[in-house]
């Protein structure tokens, strides 16, 4: 009986937590002062994004010419950053719906972070496409509507013209999906937080919950049903944005293998992102036992296997451009390893292939110090991946006559380092103000791995959750 | 209970509002529509009374619509091939000539105050000779129909190939003042060609363009 | 509009109509208050109040655009309808060459100069210089009024102060001294004879700043004429040139350039081509075209000379017995050219009078000429006498000058002592400068009466004796005084420039013209319309002393070539710097470096290796004592080891106006260098010697400073061949510009076809059916020199804006048509190429897939159109260009002179920032003939439809036309066999197509060139 008790998974909530602590815990979260650390991190996000601000109103007053593009390279920093978003964007989506259906215990203590993290990465993102323009203030031309123009419609041909959809749906999917999934917890929150004025907001958005059966009921069955529908987002928002590049005539662009590669390589930096996200987050918000090793350890795989699948797109494009026989698709892919920008292509490999091919070793996996470093740098490389296929690609392509270089401008750099203010200045907000543990769903799982000998038994009966009349 | 009635009222007063916006929904216009527009000219030239009453053909002022892009505004001289010698409205003149006759005199010169300021541009003395002391100063007209810069409209193209212009300037001929009759939108331009393709302009085939760079280059 | 009746405002139609009923119920509508008391009245009364701001905030978005005024004419002139272009003849005073040109004028305002397709000399082609020439008319900077000591005066004082210096001069039998350029306008000349014969002691002094004096004093020996001859390339099979380059910058370009390419044509039906040698010591355009280039260093230039001549001696059995060395190539060219007897030209553009001499040598020997150099009807230009220059030079010097003119000259600049000159002017009792800007001369001149620009003045001009052409004024002078009105006034009868002109033509000319009409005042009117006339010349051509060529060429040795020797050579767009005002001038990519808004030090590779320098690297130029000045280098492959060579005409006064140039934003720098002027002047660095400044001069020192300075340079990649190590085996040469050798021609017409054709079948049906025109372009490789005309012209015609050194720098250049310039072969002497590359309005336009709003889409006759006011500025469609053929608008470029602005054409759009734009296929031009074709009712001829581009290229390389069209020009192109496309391969199916590149060569020699 013992031995077979220690085959036994252990348990994915440390600190054998009794439902009522988890919440106190993690209510705690919201309703004691921030910390200092809290308020430091604050600051820089806000600076960042405040830098951010800064520079897209000079684009916006001065013109595009204000960035490094040129005749030849007519995107770069801008379409770099809207696609590494995007890609963070996933892994929220992945960890909240497909974990979900194929019933993941452990993604319960980290999905809530992770959806939030999707709704600002795709907002980040989405900023992107629209000061990109070179007349912004023309964005809303891009969605068909009806006019006085003959009529006149949008090109449907356009990738472009898709990712606005993709974008928009996706977008509001993840939202749904996110405020779906907080809904008990804010009526808990509601039913805690000793401010009137925040209790009325509670109120108000937890749509009147009363945690009788019935509604878990419903509240399960439509859970269920969005994960479904969110699903083929995590593939199809992606493929969408690889179009963009696979549907042009520019070599190192046109090629077939774009969507999956896009894709894996999306979830690769995304579950990076939220790796590096949670490990702040357990130590910020004093979470260690909610967001165990084990947690960490899980996401650590997944990079593994995506690293792996990106790692072989890479060796594949060459292949492809060896096999093709085309002069110009050999020139690009030589260019991009032995060019003038080969020095973004060699960070790329060594950050998203070689270095997470560490996380074969247990002990890495299980310290937390060694996989924020490698998922910063994951992130850093996925980075690369997208400017190293944008810039290489258009910089040198067909007639030498139009090969240039091109260099980021300081406002680029700006409009970088302001996307990132703005994630991470929401994320802290989030954090700060809601639930980062679906409190819910963690009662749900802190049985998990309990019969395991050697943890504490809790003294009362388990419920799903406090019942509300 | 109380949710039901908040949502029943609010559709009401929805639709009461609606009703009451009716009007001005009906007259809407998107923004950059000059549609209706009609200034007042620095000189209240009749369109009604010279192509309406009169008879005068469009072409014999806008002559250059004929040949050029533009329609173009008569100079002043054209004016004068005929105010040369027509001071006034003619009742007036007529009406003087009579009573000269009654009164036995040479009829007494009238000269109406919106004439006198065609004279006074060409710098003219009463007898309408050039008046060497006062410098002429062009009539600046009020435009009525304007298109944006990025719009190439060609009158030439359209008159000869029969479109009347009344088809887009509207009955001129009645107005008194010329008032913007279409809207001047793409749609409206386009939509036009697309018929003159189907039905041809009274009766002859033509070929209108429905090329963007038709109009736009 | 009256003051006293306010424009009259309305919200709806039925207001318009409804009056005080509407009034009424609008008050109703907003007299019941917002929120009373009661729960149901609450909400009801804030859903409308809701409604009605909703409402509220979409009529004040309806606001109605500024009233805007039309003034027509007073008095409807004759035969000008507002809006219509009108083409008037005049002849081109941008340079003495004196090509014909049709002015466009639309509502009395000049806008576009085209060739003048009837003109003898130009033959419908206009260089870019005579293009870019019209926004001289428009330039605010040009003075308004005289000056006087640097203070603006009225005409009367002026001309008091000059009539008072000359009325002295006559008194006291004062030197005065009319110093110009050559020129070739009678009535100038003889307003100027009028004006100096009424003095004692007055002169008429010449001085070029690009000199032919050298020719003049070899003719002067060998035929007893100083004259120029008229060079007939036109009638040249063979072609052997000196150092003359006679397609960029050389005497008569465009006249050049159109006879050398009418027999470089070779096509199916006669696959024939003349043959072109070039001898030179830096890469001319003129060497870039040649059939066979041999790099010599310039003092060995009179050498070559004299070793081809003794061989055309043996060969004409008149040996003089001059010393034969071995010289393989020179036994080949004088074979060539002796076969070609009567049928060919050697030229040599050296100042070098032994050079001259045994040219003139080895075109009689060759029995030339008559045929292919006219004697009989001399060119006119480049007239100088050095003699003189330096005789007046010594005089100024002296201060023996009572009165000294400048008209159209700027020694100040030119000369190597040219500050000490100003010093001297300053010095003199009156100086009075006809120039017309501010350049150094004349702000060294006590007096400045500006003169006008040709476009706003009468004048005429003789380039070629008996070859008359006229000028008249198509605009109000905006600037200035004609200076004929000047010299009249001066001369003490003043007299209209109109009058002085038709009483030059009446007296001088008419008689001469032995014209068809017996009343002057008919021929005048042909004239006018034609723009040109052409004179009898009775007498015959001199004959020929070979005595002094014979000396020259005994006297002539090899001389040793060592250290560095400077090479000061005129631009394509610049020339001597008089145009250098002018900023489309300036940034005009130079056809071979391809630089723009600079002038550099051109070394050739082995040099630039030897010294550890590359492009960018700034040196300090050495030059005698305490002569210098700092350059960046530039690598010019093709180049002699032992040359530097330098552009002339840079950092002049007239490109201070340059110093705030281009889009201000942080990033921006200035076109100008750190002494406020684009470029350096190379002149401090030249001799003197009498009245020549030598353009060589060796034994200069190159120290580099260390310090580096980007060139803006609008092509950085100079070869069709990628780096070796980025190329996979045999698949290193992009097959872009396809080139093949006569002889392989001959036996195959389609020899050198590399690009492979386009899939028959699409996977989709054909998307685009072309039921009326379809137009297509072709540019033959073949006729095209790389003189850059068409830029110009494209950017006059299409509204280009000028963007300034550092946004070219950055390579935002807006010209929608650029000319790509490869090399090929070994370094030393390359091989180039040319390839003009526009929008090729793919049929399979990738850009046309990718615009999300439609901005850019097929025409139903093959016209890729971009629709500025739908484009958003993705830049998806020139990401996605493979021939990167489109422009972006970056940012609201500059327009803020207003007089500059009347240059626009006003059928074109203005862009507006953040749109993309490209090449049109002048799609102005094409509506412009379909509807005055309608309006004829007649249809759309072959050939009535022409691009500004084709229009201007003097080697008409480029045709236009309609491929529905079984007759036109370019249905029969279709079928040659040169033809081939870019990158026909990706299936983008373009509608531009080119004729691929043949040079006169024999293969094993091709073969043994490039392996």
């Amino acid at each position: 009986m013992a031995e077979l008790a220690l085959l036994a998974p252990e348990p994915l909530i440390a600190g054998g937590k009794r439902p009522g602590q988890v919440t106190s815990e993690i209510l705690a979260t919201t309703e004691r002062r921030a910390s200092p650390l809290w308020w430091a991190g604050f600051l820089v996000a806000f600076g960042a994004l405040a830098a951010g601000i800064a520079s897209v109103a000079y684009l916006f007053s001065t013109g595009v010419g204000t960035w490094g593009l040129n005749n030849t390279v007519g995107w770069a920093f801008d379409i770099t950053n809207f696609v590494f978003w995007i890609g963070i964007g996933h892994a929220g989506t992945l960890i909240s719906a497909i974990l979900y259906l194929f019933r993941q215990r452990w993604r319960t203590s980290v999905n809530r972070s992770a959806e939030a993290m999707t709704i600002f990465a795709v907002i980040c993102a989405g900023i992107f496409p629209v000061i990109h323009l070179g007349r912004p203030w023309l964005a809303y031309w891009i969605f068909p509507y009806p006019n006085t123009r003959g009529p006149l419609w949008i090109n449907f041909r356009s990738p472009l013209a898709w990712d606005a959809f993709a974008i928009t749906t996706y977008f509001l999917i993840s939202l749904t999906f996110w405020y779906l999934g907080m809904i008990p917890d804010l009526a808990t929150l509601r039913d805690h937080t000793p401010s009137r004025f925040r209790r009325r907001l509670y109120a108000f958005f937890s749509l009147g919950w009363d945690g009788s059966f019935r509604t878990w009921l419903r509240y399960e069955t439509v859970y269920m049903l969005l994960a479904g529908l969110a699903t083929p987002l995590v593939v199809s928002v992606h493929t969408i944005v690889s179009w963009d590049f696979a549907t042009s005539v520019i070599p190192g662009w046109h090629t077939t293998i774009f969507p999956p590669y896009f894709v894996a390589g999306a979830i690769f930096s995304g579950m990076a992102m939220v790796l590096t996200l949670v490990i702040v987050a357990r130590k910020v918000m004093r979470l260690e036992d909610y967001i165990t090793p084990r947690h960490i350890d899980a996401m650590c795989k997944f990079l593994l296997l995506t690293s792996g699948i990106v790692g072989l797109a890479y060796a594949t494009e060459f292949l492809t451009a060896f096999y093709s026989e085309n002069r110009y698709e050999q020139f690009v892919f030589l260019n991009r390893a032995l060019g003038p920008y080969a020095w973004g292509y060699w960070i790329m490999v060594v950050a998203n292939v070689l270095i997470p091919q560490l996380l074969w070793f247990r002990r890495l996996r299980r310290s937390t110090a060694a996989v924020f470093a490698i998922s910063i740098l994951i992130n850093v490389g996925m980075w690369f991946e997208r400017f190293i296929i944008i810039v290489t690609s258009l910089h040198r392509d067909y007639l030498p006559a139009n090969w240039t270089m091109y260099r980021p401008t300081l406002i680029e750099v700006g409009t970088l380092v302001g996307s990132f203010g703005l994630f991470f200045t929401c994320f802290l907000l989030f954090c700060r103000f809601l639930p980062v543990i679906s409190m819910s769903e963690v009662k749900g799982a802190i049985q998990f791995g309990r019969s395991r000998p050697g943890t504490p038994a809790p003294e009362e009966s388990p419920l799903p959750a406090e019942v509300h009349p | 209970m109380a949710s039901r009635l908040t949502a029943i009222l609010l559709a009401l007063a929805s639709a009461y509002s609606l009703l009451l916006l009716r009007p001005k929904i009906g007259s809407f216009r998107l923004p950059g529509n000059q549609q209706g527009y009609e200034p007042v000219q620095p000189i209240a030239y009749s369109h009604r009374l010279h192509a309406g009453e009169l008879q005068i053909p469009c072409l014999y002022c806008h002559f250059s619509a004929e040949r050029s892009r533009h329609a173009g505004i008569p100079a002043a001289s054209i004016c004068m091939n005929c105010h040369r010698f027509v001071t006034a409205p003619l009742g007036a003149l007529r009406a003087e000539d009579a009573l000269a006759s009654k009164e036995k005199r040479a009829p007494r010169l009238i000269v109406s105050p919106e004439l006198q300021k065609l004279y006074d541009a060409l710098a003219l003395n009463e007898k309408r000779e050039p008046d060497p002391s006062r410098r002429p100063r062009p009539i600046a007209w009020v435009r009525v129909y304007r298109l944006p810069d990025f719009v190439y409209f060609d009158h030439r193209a359209h008159v000869n190939a029969g479109v009347a212009c009344q088809q887009c300037h509207g009955p001129v001929e009645t107005m008194e003042r010329v008032r913007q009759v279409s809207d001047l939108s793409m749609g409206w331009c386009v939509n036009c060609h697309r018929q003159a393709n189907q039905a041809g302009i009274n009766g002859r085939q033509v070929h209108a363009s429905t090329d963007c760079a038709a109009c736009h280059f | 509009m009256r003051a006293d009746e306010p424009k009259r405002y309305w919200k709806s139609l039925a207001e318009r109509e409804g009056g005080a009923a509407y009034s009424e119920r609008a008050a109703a509508e907003f007299d019941e208050t917002p929120f009373a008391a009661g729960p149901l009245g609450s909400r009801r009364s804030f859903l409308q109040a809701a409604g009605f701001s909703f409402a509220g905030a979409l009529l004040a978005g309806c606001r109605r655009a500024p009233v805007e005024k039309a003034a027509p004419w007073l008095e409807q002139p004759e035969e000008i309808i507002a809006g219509r272009s009108y083409y008037y003849t005049s002849t081109c005073g941008a340079c003495p060459a004196g090509c014909g040109l049709l002015v466009k004028t639309r509502d009395g305002r000049p806008i576009k100069l085209e060739g003048n397709p009837d003109h003898p000399l130009s033959r419908g082609g206009l260089c870019a210089v005579g293009q870019a020439s019209i926004l001289g008319l428009y330039d605010s900077l040009r003075p308004k009024q005289p000056l006087l000591r640097g203070r603006a005066v009225s005409w009367q004082e002026a001309d008091r102060e000059v009539l008072k210096a000359l009325a002295e001069a006559r008194r006291s039998g004062g030197a005065v001294r009319y110093l110009s350029g050559t020129l070739t306008s009678p009535s100038r000349l003889r307003m100027i004879r009028q004006l100096l014969s009424g003095l004692p002691d007055g002169r008429h002094v010449i001085y070029d700043t690009l000199p032919a004096a050298a020719v003049l004093d070899a003719h002067e020996r060998t035929h007893g004429v100083r004259a120029l001859p008229h060079y007939r390339f036109d009638r040249a099979n063979v072609v052997a040139s000196f150092d003359a380059d006679f397609l960029g910058t050389w005497l008569s370009p465009v006249e050049f350039t159109a006879g050398y390419s009418r027999l470089r044509r070779p096509f199916e039906q006669s696959p024939q081509m003349s043959y072109h040698v070039q001898f030179e010591a830096r890469l001319s355009l003129t060497g870039s075209k040649a059939d066979r280039r041999i790099r010599i260093a310039p003092e060995e230039l009179p050498w070559y000379l004299a070793q081809l001549c003794a061989r055309l001696e043996v060969k004409a059995q008149r040996s003089s017995g001059a010393r034969l060395e071995s010289l393989p190539i020179l036994d080949d060219v004088a074979e060539r050219l002796w076969q070609a007897r009567g049928r060919s030209l050697v030229v040599c553009g050296a100042e070098h009078l032994d050079a001259q001499l045994l040219a003139n040598y080895a075109n009689e020997l060759l029995g030339n000429y008559g045929t292919t150099l006219d004697l009989r009807r001399p060119s006119l230009q480049r007239q100088a006498r050095p003699g003189d220059f330096a005789e007046l030079l010594e005089e100024i010097a002296t201060g023996r000058i009572a009165v000294l003119f400048l008209d159209g000259v700027n020694p100040v600049y030119d000369l190597p002592d040219g500050e000490q000159l100003a010093r001297r002017l300053r010095k003199l009792p009156l100086v009075v400068s006809l120039a017309e800007r501010l350049d150094e001369s004349a702000e060294a001149a006590a007096v400045v009466c500006p003169d006008q620009h040709y476009l706003e003045c009468w004048g005429d001009a003789e380039p070629v004796r008996g070859l008359f052409g006229v000028q008249q004024p198509l605009i109000p002078p905006l600037r200035g005084r004609a200076a004929l009105e000047s010299l009249a006034i001066w001369a003490g009868a003043p007299k209209s420039a109109a009058d002085i002109v038709r009483e030059t033509w009446e007296r001088e000319i008419f008689p001469r013209c032995k014209a068809k009409e017996e009343s002057f005042e008919r021929f005048w009117e042909r004239v006018l319309h034609e723009g040109w006339v052409e004179a009898e010349i009775e007498h015959p051509g001199p004959a020929f002393n070979p005595a002094p060529a014979q000396a020259s060429l005994h006297r002539v040795t090899r001389p040793a070539v060592a250290g560095l020797t400077l090479v000061a050579y005129p631009k394509i767009a610049l020339l001597d710097g008089r145009h250098a005002y002018n900023p489309w001038l300036q940034e005009l990519p130079d056809p071979i470096t391809k630089a723009t808004w600079d002038n550099y030090a051109c070394l050739a590779p082995a040099t630039a290796r030897k010294l550890g320098l590359t492009d960018g690297d700034m040196v300090r130029l050495e030059a005698g004592p305490e002569r210098a000045v700092e350059l960046p280098v530039l690598v010019q492959p093709g180049q002699h080891d032992n040359v530097v060579a330098v552009a002339l005409g840079y950092g002049g006064h007239l490109t201070r106006r340059f110093a705030n140039l281009g889009p201000r934003w942080l990033g921006w720098r200035p076109s100008v260098n750190a002494g406020g002027y684009v470029g350096e002047n190379i002149a401090p660095l030249l001799e003197r010697d009498g009245g020549t400044v030598r353009w060589t001069r060796s034994g200069v020192r190159l120290v580099p400073t260390g310090k580096r300075l980007a060139l803006a340079v609008t092509q950085d990649h100079h070869t069709l061949t990628v780096p070796p190590r980025l190329a996979a085996a045999d698949l290193g040469r992009r097959p872009i510009i396809e080139e093949t050798t006569l002889e392989a021609f001959q036996k195959d017409p389609r020899a050198g076809a590399q690009g492979h054709p386009p899939p028959a079948e699409d996977l989709w049906p054909r998307d685009h059916t072309f039921p009326g025109h379809r137009w297509m372009m072709f540019v033959d490789l073949t006729a095209c020199t790389g003189c850059s005309a068409c830029v110009i012209a494209c950017q006059v015609e299409n509204n280009v804006p000028v963007v300034g050194k550092d946004e070219v720098r950055r390579k935002r250049e807006m010209h929608w048509i650029r000319i790509d310039r490869y090399y090929s072969g070994p370094l030393g002497d390359v091989d180039v190429a040319f390839q003009p590359m526009m929008c090729q309005h793919c049929e399979h336009a990738p850009c046309e897939t990718v615009c999300p709003v439609l901005a850019t889409v097929h025409s139903s006759e093959g016209l890729n159109q971009q629709v500025y006011n739908r484009c958003i500025g993705t830049r998806y469609c020139e990401n996605n260009c493979p021939y990167k053929v489109r422009r972006f608008n970056w940012f609201d470029y500059a327009r803020d002179d207003r007089l500059a602005n009347t240059v626009l054409n006003p059928d074109v759009t203005v862009r507006s920032r953040g749109v993309m734009e490209k090449c049109t296929f002048c799609v102005q031009r094409i509506q412009e003939a379909r509807l005055e074709a309608r309006r004829r009712g007649e249809p759309l001829r072959d050939g009535e439809v022409q691009t500004a581009c084709q229009q201007s290229c003097p080697a008409q390389a480029i045709v236009f036309g309609d491929a529905n069209d079984p007759a036109s020009k370019v249905s029969q192109l279709l079928k040659s066999g040169r033809a081939y496309r870019v990158l026909e391969e990706i299936n983008v199916r373009p509608s531009v197509t080119y004729l691929r590149l043949v040079r006169n060569r024999r293969e094993a020699e091709e073969e043994e060139r490039h392996g």
